[in-house]
């Protein structure tokens, strides 16, 4: 079958990311624009993330999920971009074809570029494999989140959460407002993996314990969760013997990671980095397959949704130039993590490119940093910063000002 | 240099920055706030130990719905402690459709001189 | 509208079976073909919620069993019905052929040994594979030798038996959910079985109650059976895992295992099955995954697929297998129990029904259709149809089946899973199936809505939508039926 539609730009996903590259796409240029979003409404995660916090950097003032949302929504509308919710983009080629499901119909088209812009999926019971029953009242935390916050359900009375992941600590926060009882939050690492204020306002504002080095080991009961059984773990995450804990409840919590959903994009041929388990970008947020751009928790996780329209706007501007016959200049310089450093992004540039800016996330929490770019070459330092304190939860940014020539590392010394 | 040990430690949450913030007490008895990035950084953790105050947020169903739901929060920070009495006024809230984003639902909630707001619009 | 004791008296049943996992739909819809009264009545809230969901979804030749056993007899008759009677009934399957390896040379004599067995009871075409012949027919398989089985094969085990009891529906068959019998009584030649939804009268009674067979044939005053759970753990990759598995492999059956050993079996999605573990355990529905099985599933599969150590699961499960031999007592064989009750004639025990079962199911069947015909006269019905009615597949069709299907209902344009590409149309037919089993769980075997990677992380909001426009109140909706529920009411009502 012939795709006998086309658009200069088709943005897939309709969140934080996907909202802002429409709009960075028609900002640069872009003509005729499709964005589409699989949900009856434009916004992604943001519908369901009623608590404020967003919006400090894109808006100056601190606003919540709905309402950033809403204030991006109607700049889109306000241009001419098509916007088709409650459609589904089922297939992605190389040559940036889509296939397409909605009510109104199943076609394809063909796209001058595309952003993916598709967001995240949340790791589940069974990836991180809890032994035990499969009852019901086992939720990841932003199922719950959809649930409690847009579906006005009751998913229980008292609650453990699993993992220290943003949504799940505002769950906590969420299902105490309800008057859920939530008996502890418990973490395997040694520090909360998500932001220290959502920690004091969420938990430490209710006496919820957080327990840290400590895990779900078994769930109990056959028909509705009875219980969970918690321990305590050591250095090699292992529960350790004799440390456990049966705590009743009717509902467990999951917040244990986001996942960026690259199907599509393995079906196009984009290739993925095993550190974000994003596409592998050059300083255009273009993948490796031409044309295809990527941006938001797609391309990697954010601890905030503004980094995430931040990056949208850019693969939007990218995606038009590109669209519009601008060459890809194409990625021969690598940039790698050093020690300390989980990942940098973008992983690769184009030789002789400067000003861009980098994100980064450290391994673990480090005080009083200095971070470095050097040159793998030639030992030049391309870049530096000082940081009181760097958290993995968070994603921090670097500036690289000089024209790069070479393969570069970023590290991160004490 | 002060040297007496901490009241408290905490982190700055006006921003995602976090800036860890150590709160002692000096010779006066006043507080002293070490650790802030910025300007913000000392009234904050001063009016955290004395006065700690939250937003919240929460959603409701349309009147005459069961899960069109409007999400609401605070137009401005509240005394912690009236958090769950605010949450009791909420609870009773069925706003008519249509809802306009920032439409004011309950004004001076409790005398605290904070509006409940509308986070979302819903069309009828 | 009938109440339950009019029913009572109103319907006395030809035939009741007591059981709806592969083995009692199997009977159902085999005798559907006759001119009887029938009822099925299921303890669950769907169908295949005992072992029939719990296995390797593997139709085997039948090399495993000993000769001259029913296992034996059974599996080979089994075997020449079920990949027609899968196609009739419009159930995915494929004759994928199977290795059984052996990873040290020393274990030749062994695979000589099932080789010279299968050959005793018929199995066709089995052959000794040297090394390439191995990485011929498998590429992803280890072993110096192998014993191929060329017909052996893969289905979908509950859809199988969905799919058998929906045909018995189509030809009459009654179908009750949500049944256990708790109560049988013997009076005026008829057996009447008690269960929450009603005492049903029936002339003729199938025990295939799985591991409950039996306590069940206890209830019928007859106490000579005794089955022994075995919990059987899994784990299963994602369909992407980057590992393509054309046929099951499995390792010459270890002495020291109950079962089969730990093997590994493609599904018909591309999904890779690991498993089964295999362990005694005291509580029959006890189907919980533990920390020591699940290393030694890793364990093993590093040895039988390396590749298998670097892919991730999406989901571990377990089965049940009724077992009739105790952990204690190694050296006896459990064969399978086909038999009329002496005690109580008329009354016919199903019992200790483990692998090969699913693929023998057909050939038991017609065993009893047989005992049954021998007491009475079994006329064919001429409206018999052994079809059923196939549900389409969103994500199996191509572009331009896709264009007309949204165009006819816009239900298909709507995606409600995006893992497996489920429209919106598959789940409400999957809730508007005849026999009324409205669970999470239910959808999920029908239209495989939550299967994937994310494991209803996407799904399960939109399923809940779905199934309160079907008219099914909040607080009634479960995972499983029984006391599974999934919300306790609106939070704001």
């Amino acid at each position: 079958m012939e795709a006998n539609e086309t658009h200069d730009v088709v943005v897939i996903g309709g969140g934080p990311a996907g909202l802002a590259a429409a709009l960075g796409a028609r900002r640069a240029g872009a003509g005729k624009v499709l964005l589409v979003e699989r949900d009856r409404t434009l916004g992604g995660i943001l519908n369901q993330c009623v608590h404020d916090g967003f919006g400090l950097f894109l808006y100056n003032e601190t606003i919540s999920g709905p309402e950033y949302a809403e204030r991006l929504i109607e700049d889109v509308v306000r241009e001419p971009i098509k916007v088709e919710t409650g459609t589904m983009v089922l297939d992605l080629g190389p040559d940036r074809v889509l296939r397409i499901n909605s009510r109104a119909g199943y076609r394809l088209v063909r796209a001058g570029a595309v952003v993916l812009a598709m967001g995240c999926r949340e790791r589940t019971r069974e990836m991180i494999e809890i032994p035990g029953t499969r009852p019901a009242g086992v939720f990841t935390a932003g199922s719950a989140q959809n649930l409690v916050n847009l579906q006005n359900l009751r998913i229980g009375n008292a609650a453990v959460v699993l993992g220290s992941g943003d949504i799940g600590l505002i769950m906590a926060r969420r299902l105490t407002f309800e008057g859920v009882a939530v008996k502890g939050v418990f973490e395997i690492m040694p520090w909360a993996s998500g932001l220290e204020r959502n920690v004091r306002q969420c938990l430490l504002d209710f006496g919820i314990p957080l327990e840290l080095r400590s895990t779900v080991v078994e769930i109990r009961g056959r028909d509705r969760v009875e219980s969970v059984v918690v321990a305590k773990v050591d250095d090699a995450l292992g529960p350790v013997a004799g440390t456990e804990s049966v705590i009743p409840c009717d509902t467990l919590l999951l917040s244990v990671g986001l996942i960026p959903e690259n199907e599509l994009s393995k079906r196009a041929g984009v290739a993925l980095s095993p550190f974000t388990g994003g596409a592998v970008v050059d300083q255009t947020l273009m993948t490796s397959v031409p044309g295809i751009f990527s941006c938001g928790n797609v391309l990697h996780i954010h601890d905030v949704a503004d980094w995430a329209s931040y990056e949208g706007f850019a693969a939007g501007e990218s995606a038009a130039r590109y669209a519009a016959g601008e060459k890809a200049a194409g990625g021969t310089v690598r940039v790698s993590a050093g020690p300390n450093v989980k990942y940098v992004l973008p992983q690769v540039l184009t030789a002789g490119s400067a000003g861009v800016e980098w994100s980064f996330r450290t391994m673990r929490p480090l005080r009083n940093v200095q971070v470095v770019v050097k040159g793998k070459t030639t030992g030049k330092v391309y870049a530096r910063k000082k940081f009181g304190r760097l958290l993995p939860s968070e994603l921090q940014k670097i500036k690289v000002r000089p024209a790069v020539e070479e393969d570069l590392e970023v590290s991160c010394h004490e | 240099m002060n040297d007496r040990p901490a009241l408290d430690r905490l982190t700055c949450v006006l921003c995602p920055v976090g800036c860890e913030l150590e709160i002692r007490k000096d010779e006066a008895g006043e507080l002293d706030v070490q650790g802030n990035q910025c300007d913000k950084g000392v009234p904050f953790a001063v009016e955290e130990i004395l006065h700690p105050k939250r937003n919240l947020a929460t959603s409701v169903p349309v009147r005459g719905t069961a899960a069109t739901m409007v999400s609401v929060r605070l137009s401005g920070p509240v005394p912690r402690e009236m958090i769950f009495p605010i949450l009791a006024e909420i609870a009773r809230l069925r706003p008519e459709s249509p809802v306009r984003r920032g439409q004011v639902l309950i004004a001076d909630v409790l005398g605290t001189g904070v509006d409940v707001i509308a986070t979302r619009t819903v069309e009828s | 509208m009938l109440t339950v004791m009019d029913e009572t008296k109103s319907s006395v049943y030809d035939v009741a079976v007591i059981g709806g996992g592969a083995v009692g739909c199997a009977v159902l819809r085999e005798l559907s073909r006759y001119d009887l009264k029938l009822l099925l009545l299921e303890r669950e809230a769907d169908l295949a919620e005992g072992i029939s969901k719990g296995n390797s979804g593997v139709i085997h030749a039948g090399f495993n069993v000993s000769a001259g056993s029913l296992k034996a007899k059974t599996n080979a008759a089994g075997l020449g019905m079920i990949y027609g009677l899968a196609a009739e009934l419009g159930v995915p399957h494929r004759k994928t052929g199977k290795l059984v390896v052996a990873l040290a040379n020393a274990d030749r004599s062994r695979l000589e040994e099932l080789k010279a067995d299968g050959d005793k009871n018929g199995v066709q075409d089995l052959e000794i594979v040297d090394e390439a012949a191995i990485r011929r027919l498998e590429p992803l398989a280890r072993g110096h030798w192998a014993l191929y089985s060329p017909h052996t094969g893969i289905i979908s085990p509950y859809e199988f038996t969905i799919a058998l009891a929906e045909c018995a529906g189509q030809n009459g068959a009654r179908v009750l959910l949500e049944a256990p019998v708790e109560a049988v009584d013997f009076r005026g030649g008829l057996f009447h079985l008690s269960t929450p939804k009603g005492t049903f009268a029936a002339r003729r009674v199938v025990n295939s109650a799985g591991l409950f067979s039996d306590e069940v044939a206890r209830l019928a005053g007859i106490d000579e059976y005794r089955v022994f759970p075995y919990r059987g753990e899994y784990l299963i990759t994602d369909k992407d895992c980057g590992l393509r598995l054309g046929l099951p492999v499995y390792p010459v059956p270890p002495r020291d295992d109950p079962g089969l050993g730990i093997h590994i079996t493609p599904t018909l999605e591309g999904n890779i099955i690991l498993g089964p573990s295999a362990e005694p355990v005291d509580d029959k529905r006890d189907v919980s995954s533990t920390r020591k099985a699940m290393a030694r599933l890793k364990a093993e599969a590093a040895r039988l697929m390396p590749e298998l150590s670097r892919v991730s699961f999406i989901r571990s499960y377990a089965g049940i297998r009724p077992k009739l031999v105790d952990a204690s007592d190694k050296d006896r064989f459990g064969d399978f129990i086909v038999e009329e009750s002496a005690l109580r004639p008329g009354w016919i025990n199903l019992v200790g029904i483990e692998s090969p079962g699913l693929t023998a199911a057909p050939a038991i069947a017609v065993m009893v259709a047989g005992m049954i015909g021998a007491k009475t006269d079994l006329r064919p019905k001429p409206e018999f149809k052994p079809e059923r009615l196939r549900r389409t597949r969103f994500a199996a069709l191509g572009d331009g089946e896709r264009v007309g299907l949204v165009a006819r209902d816009a239900d298909w344009g709507e995606m409600v899973c995006r893992c497996e590409h489920v429209a919106r149309a598959e789940v409400v037919a999957a809730l508007r199936n005849p026999f009324g089993a409205k669970t999470m769980d239910a959808v999920k075997r029908r239209t495989r809505c939550g299967m994937g990677r994310c494991q209803g992380g996407f799904c399960t909001p939109r399923i809940v939508e779905i199934l309160q426009d079907e008219g099914m109140p909040v607080d009634r909706i479960t995972k499983r039926g029984g006391g599974s529920r999934l919300f306790y009411g609106w939070l704001k009502g």
